[in-house]
């Protein structure tokens, strides 16, 4: 008995000093209670998306149109300004294209008209105004299939509905946003703010939250409040806005006709408060609760979708009554008399001023602990005054697979009710009249009060899965990639009578993303001792922001994440050469010499942001690996500087139709650039002298197939070479970089050189080759920071070939010899580096360009400079 | 816009839901767990919100296609217009 005693004390004893060692370990910093809101570490993080639609279908009318996609970047960080306050900042940006319904018609009005070229159908156009029959009885549309040998037009009817597709040039959305918080003990503060801005919309907002932890932060009280102010500039498109009626709009002072296009200027305001539970269920669940109400007020169409409206005059009386003795009347033209004419008319879509929406979501996380992986259940519940209500249920497992690795496969349903105002398109029982001279046509008083056919406020269901693979690198840097598959069908609806199947289109998204936490990093550094090492380096030898390949990291199994942005811009006088000239000149010179193809536009600015990760690794002390993926966005304006009728041309059928678009709305691009893969060799290295060598090549990523879109009937042909975003040959890339430093100075040089290992790309050119070369001094004005003065000589040749398809060629940037030339640069630089603190390892610069000199090939636009700005992070 | 807000707040669904999962959460607040129970919970795959990068961006792709999703009133978000 006593044996037993015993054994039972020592098993209490050691069971208390393992708790007693749990309750240690998990003292420690970022260990306690990480589970509601979750003390977060400082971090860095950089995702990229890819949205990509599927073809509509238009309804046996092939589509040739490229459907929308999106591709998207964001770079964020969180940093501790002190222990208890929070600053995190990110930038996300988008640029779309593609082909978007505009509007919803019967399929035999042939809203999509097609397009032939000998003989051969090879696309669609959008028609949005026009007749077609109808059956005044049921309403179909009827469709003219022969005659009897009485003369009596036969018909058959078909109901089938198409989306009207137009195709809408690139855009590009930037948003910046910040957030600063201040923590307590059991409670935080946190007020946020930004902006987002794209051509024709811009918003701006603010927030501000708080958080209450309760129950040894077992449960947990969120407040938010949230205010944005929005604004829709849009330019209505120049080809379609005569055959909209925008009448219903006229009284309301949101319309405008200005000189550069009629526009739809109009503002709008959201409040949302929103009040959420987060509770700890037990060891193993969490469930978060929240209530929110959104209140809007303004204008919240969409100024590109109209409504079509077919207008049947009841008056229409058949000429013959019945003439075969069938007991029938008909027309003149053979139609029975009840196949009439409609006559459809597109309007500008119209919603109420107000919209309040409320919304419920719970989360339930649940650990199955003998698979060691957690189930994510959500629901969202959502209920407006439009008459919307909505469902969303999701669920993820994820699932660690070991080595660090995770897998998530996730599935979500989506369902809604249509909005009270939704129709795919009116038919209204009254003649259309045409305004009278200086008066607006009366048609939109017939109408009811608001109107959408946007299939977004249609009823359908939408059900998508994905899934998402995680590796975790040690605890600094994690990577995420994914893909999920969506689809949006009528039939999908939850109870059914959702929309019928022409609306039906699927899209799949694909991301990547790249989490650096910086704290765990600052802690391995300091662990490790190699912090004197990356401070020594880096402080010995900065390298100004616009060199690339600028360094080497000498220790094996090192790491370097980076982010480089670029800008530059174009702006000032057009140049031939090295001096500056008349438009007159250009005119004559700088394109072809036919009248049409004389130069009737030339660019007045031009902007170029690119935004590049560095990614490096050291196999060896003598060789390092780097990656380089990239992002690039451009936008060019242009102004007119010759008429076609000063030539004795008419601007109608012909490309000279598309002067108009170029200069109203300009030009923009953007999306995944060139993927650059180099490697770098050591080849000299002393304590204060360093040689190195880079080669590689940049894989074509990027599109070079960008086209401008049909405007008035006439195809828009290639965009022009300098808006494609990569080169499309596999380029050669090589290097030879010193570095020196003694005491507070370092000076560099570099050349290099880029050359296109293929003659023409799938387009049919190849960009010119480039040689660079620079050198560079700098001096430290503290410890942690330095400045840098640099030349920089680059050489570029013109674009070899041509576009091998339709160029419409109205200004120099459409000719290959108009590329290339000769540029002298002068760069300032400052480089700062975090020489301790949490931050330890952190190297930020920034460099301006500023041109001196500029020799072009050909006609070109004025340089006007480059800024550079470079973060990277060594561990 | 009131009468909306009073019908919501009094007879609908939403409210139901809502009182319904915090009540449910109040009668299971008295929970009490020691540090040594909070293992599981740690971990990153019970974080509530495990993929705050994907979502956000998810969360803009379905707000631009979805009315009832809707999260550019609180995040900016944009016109999302295509």
């Amino acid at each position: 008995m006593r044996v037993v005693v015993v054994v039972v004390a020592a098993i209490k004893a050691k069971k208390t000093s393992i708790q007693a060692l749990t309750a240690a370990a998990l003292l420690l910093p970022g260990l306690v209670f990480p589970i509601v809101n979750a003390a977060e570490d400082d971090e860095m993080d950089f995702q990229f998306s890819r949205y990509q639609e599927g073809k509509r279908n238009l309804g046996g009318v092939p589509n040739t149109k490229k459907p929308i996609e999106v591709n998207s970047l964001q770079g964020g960080a969180k940093f501790s300004l002190s222990d208890r306050v929070k600053f995190a900042f990110k930038y996300t940006q988008d640029t779309w294209s593609g082909a978007t319904p505009i509007g919803t018609a019967p399929l035999l009005f042939g809203g999509n008209k097609k397009l032939m070229s000998n003989g051969v159908v090879t696309g669609a156009s959008p028609i949005i105004s026009s007749n077609y029959y109808i059956d005044k009885n049921t309403h179909q549309a009827q469709k003219l299939i022969g005659y009897t040998p009485d003369g009596v037009a036969l018909f058959s009817a078909n109901n089938q509905l198409v989306h009207t597709l137009s195709v809408a040039s690139p855009e590009t959305r930037k948003q910046g946003d910040f957030n600063l918080s201040y923590e307590w003990d059991e409670a935080a503060l946190n007020l946020g703010g930004g902006t987002s801005v794209e051509r024709d919309y811009e918003s701006n907002f603010g927030n501000v939250g708080a958080r209450f932890d309760f129950n040894q932060k077992l449960t947990s009280l969120n407040l938010g409040l949230s205010y944005t102010k929005s604004d829709t500039n849009a330019l209505m498109d120049h080809d379609a806005a005569p055959y909209i009626d925008k009448n219903a709009y006229l009284s309301s002072g949101i319309y405008h006709a200005t000189p550069s296009g009629e526009r739809i200027q109009a503002g709008r305001e959201d409040w949302a408060p929103n009040i959420g539970i987060t509770q700890v269920l037990g060891e193993n669940s969490v469930v978060q609760s929240s209530l929110g109400y959104s209140h809007a007020t303004g204008y919240m169409a969409n100024p590109y979708k109209v409504v079509e409206v077919g207008f049947v005059d009841p008056n229409q009386i058949p000429d013959f009554i019945d003439p075969l003795g069938d007991g029938k009347n008909y027309f003149g033209d053979g139609r029975p008399e009840n196949i009439v004419n409609a006559n459809l008319k597109a309007f500008l879509e119209k919603r109420p001023a107000q919209r309040d929406q409320f919304n419920v979501s719970s989360r339930f996380v649940q650990y199955i602990k003998p698979l060691d992986a957690a189930l994510h259940f959500d629901y969202h519940f959502s209920s407006d005054d439009w008459g919307i209500t909505s469902h969303t249920f999701e669920g993820d497992w994820m699932q660690p697979i070991g080595a660090g690795w995770t897998l998530t496969p996730r599935v979500r349903y989506y369902s809604q009710e249509a909005a009270d105002f939704y129709t795919p398109y009116l038919l209204i029982n009254q003649k259309s009249i045409p305004g009278k001279t200086g008066k607006p046509s009366p048609d939109y008083l017939k109408l009811p009060n608001n109107y959408s056919s946007d299939q977004r406020l249609s009823g359908f269901g939408a059900l998508s899965g994905g899934v998402s693979l995680s590796k975790k690198f040690s605890k600094s840097v994690s990577l995420d990639t994914g893909f999920e598959y969506y689809t949006h069908d009528g039939g999908l609806k939850m109870g059914g009578g959702g929309e019928a199947s022409y609306a039906n289109f699927n899209y799949y998204v694909v991301n990547a993303s790249i989490k650096v936490n910086l704290a765990s990093l600052s802690h391995s550094i300091a662990t490790e001792g190699h912090g004197d090492h990356i401070h020594n380096h880096d402080h010995g030898a900065p390298i100004p922001a616009g060199v690339m390949f600028g360094h080497m990291l000498d220790k094996p199994g090192k790491f370097m994440v980076g982010y480089r942005y670029m800008h530059d811009s174009q702006a000032g006088s057009m140049l031939h050469g090295q001096d500056a000239v008349a438009d007159s000149t250009l005119v004559n010179q700088a394109c072809g010499s036919a009248p049409i193809d004389k130069c009737f536009i030339v660019p007045k600015e031009m902007n170029m942001h690119m935004h590049m990760l560095d990614l490096m690794y050291a196999p060896t002390d003598w060789l390092n690996l780097m990656l380089m993926p990239q992002f690039v966005d451009m936008n060019m304006s242009m102004r007119q500087i010759a008429k076609p009728t000063d030539f004795g041309l008419i601007s109608n059928g012909n490309k000279l139709a598309h002067i108009t678009h170029h200069v109203d709305a300009g030009h923009s691009t953007g999306g995944v650039g060139d993927t650059g893969m180099y490697a770098l060799f050591k080849l000299w290295n002393t304590s204060n002298n360093h040689v190195h060598l880079t080669v590689g090549t940049t894989a074509p990523t990027g599109s070079i197939d960008n086209m401008l879109r049909r405007n008035h009937q006439v195809d828009g042909g290639f965009n022009d070479y300098g808006m494609q975003l990569g080169s499309g040959t596999w380029d050669f890339k090589s290097n030879l970089t010193y570095t020196g430093h003694w005491d507070a100075w370092s000076w560099g040089a570099q050349v290099g050189g880029t050359q296109r290992l293929q003659e023409r790309n799938s387009s049919g050119y190849a960009l010119g080759d480039v040689f660079q070369s620079t050198a560079w001094g700098s001096y430290n004005l503290f410890s942690w920071l330095s400045s840098s003065v640099r030349g920089v000589y680059t050489e570029q040749g013109k674009i070899k070939n041509h576009y091998n398809g339709l160029v419409q060629a109205l200004g120099p940037m459409d000719y290959p010899k108009n590329y290339g030339g000769r540029y002298w640069d002068v760069g300032f630089g400052l480089n700062a580096f975090v020489p301790s603190g949490n931050l330890v390892g952190n190297n930020l610069s920034v460099e301006w360009l500023e041109p001196v000199s500029t020799d072009v090939n050909g006609y070109q636009l004025n340089r006007d400079g480059a800024l550079s700005a470079t973060w990277s992070y060594m561990f | 816009m009131f009468i909306y807000v009073f019908n919501v707040l009094i007879g609908s669904r939403v409210t139901r839901i809502f009182f319904f999962i915090s009540i449910s959460i109040f009668c299971i607040a008295c929970v009490h767990l020691e540090p040594w129970e909070r293992r599981n919970l740690a971990k990153p795959q019970m974080a509530v919100e495990a993929f705050p990068l994907l979502n956000e961006m998810r969360a803009h792709n379905f707000g631009s296609r979805e009315a009832g999703s809707g999260s550019s009133a609180s995040s900016g978000g944009g016109c999302g217009c295509y």
